[in-house]
């Protein structure tokens, strides 16, 4: 039996001890499946889940908490989820009183720099996943000719993109 | 920096002139939240366009620096955005409105997936359409990198040939160190950090040619 309390302090914890989309994702493995909460399955079709659907895919979690606690559970997961980035308001407080210091241009300039490669990285683990051939390169190419155009809608970018894929790895 | 400009407790009733109301703000993120498929990159390529190009209320430059605090906040990075921008925007309804926009619709669509999962799981044609959607989205996010690299470049150019160059190869070694080193993200993000304070803080008085602009626009100080 789920204790719905102890449910949310896990979901919650994961979400307060990770950064980014899947960070949280050992915390809650080892949490549920050892309190017998979900199976090993659960997880990865979350993840699969949490792929397709719209948002950030940190919203994977919501799935997680409906395959193993239904509506209920991803009610809890998604407030589990929206708590923790609140916290941001605080880091903005911080950031405000410490802007005019001499250094902090530097850092943030460093940061932002980071964040131009952090995406470079993303895209280059995306085109290196198993399953993307020469193909997908075009596609990301083509993705990315539209996207960078700002005038097709990006729906249509990934239905083209979905489109052509079924045409050729049917 | 505006964000702080009423420390996120006021809650104006009205919307300010120039900024949207809260109604605006949920359709706006709703519209966000139902098309964001493929995950982070799309969201993040969206909220550009909505914010920065279409409405222009938000400068490219500043949502790169609402990012990086982001960065550093527990969670879900897109969730924080979300809650800053709602609160530049509109206060604290603003937030309510926004996270309500982006999240409702997607932990709705997510749960009905969730639901019908089971039966298309082994379906070719879904596997199909996911082989050619995801590096879709490797695309998308190119250009949500290109368009942060829009302010760093530009400021880098004002900066003189020295400066492009240390930022280029700044972005190469960040690249390399998460694909080819897999170094984690948080201790490059933070190595990064340290790396740009040491690096482009004008340390002597009379620096030369990595003397940083002022930080931010003078006008949005409080």
């Amino acid at each position: 039996m789920i204790n719905p309390v102890a449910y949310f302090l896990l979901f919650l914890k994961a979400s307060l001890f990770s950064t980014g989309g899947l960070s949280n994702l050992p915390s809650l493995h080892q949490d549920l499946i050892g309190a017998g909460w979900a199976v090993d399955a659960e997880f990865g079709e979350s993840i699969a889940i949490g792929q397709i659907s719209p948002g950030p895919n940190g919203l994977w979690v919501i799935s997680l908490g409906y395959l193993t606690y239904g509506y209920f559970g991803a009610i809890l997961a998604l407030i589990a989820i929206i708590l923790p980035p609140f916290l941001v308001l605080g880091v903005a407080a911080i950031f405000a009183r410490i802007a005019r210091k001499r250094w902090v241009d530097g850092l943030m300039r460093g940061l932002s720099l980071a964040v131009v490669g952090v995406l470079a990285s993303v895209c280059w683990t995306i085109l290196r996943q198993p399953g993307v051939i020469w193909s997908g390169w075009l596609i990301a190419l083509g993705a990315c000719l539209l996207a960078a155009s700002r005038r097709v809608n990006l729906i249509a970018i990934l239905g083209l993109a979905g489109v052509v894929g079924y045409i050729l790895y049917r | 920096m505006s964000q702080d400009r009423d420390g996120g407790t006021m809650m104006p009733s009205t919307p300010r002139p120039g900024q949207p109301g809260a109604l605006t703000l949920l359709r706006i993120w709703t519209a966000i939240g139902l098309q964001s498929f493929g995950g982070g990159a799309s969201t993040q390529l969206l909220i550009q366009r909505e914010f920065v190009q279409r409405r222009g209320w938000i400068g490219a430059d500043e949502l790169l620096r609402l990012w990086n605090l982001c960065l550093f906040t527990p969670g879900i990075n897109l969730v924080s955005l979300t809650i800053l921008i709602g609160r530049k925007l509109g206060g604290g309804r603003g937030i309510v409105a926004s996270l309500a926009g982006l999240l409702a619709p997607s932990a709705a669509v997510t749960c009905v997936l969730a639901a019908g999962f089971e039966a298309v799981q082994h379906s070719t044609t879904v596997h199909a359409v996911l082989r050619g959607v995801v590096p879709a989205t490797a695309g998308i996010m190119a250009v949500v990198g290109a368009n942060f690299a829009g302010p760093v470049a530009q400021r880098a150019r004002k900066d003189g040939l020295r400066v492009m160059w240390v930022c280029g190869v700044f972005v190469v070694a960040v690249t390399l160190a998460l694909t080819v080193f897999k170094l984690s993200a948080a201790s490059v993000l933070i190595c990064a950090a340290l790396l740009g304070a040491a690096i482009f803080t004008p340390w002597r008085q009379r620096s030369t040619a990595l003397d940083p602009a002022p930080m931010t626009d003078p006008t949005t100080l409080p």
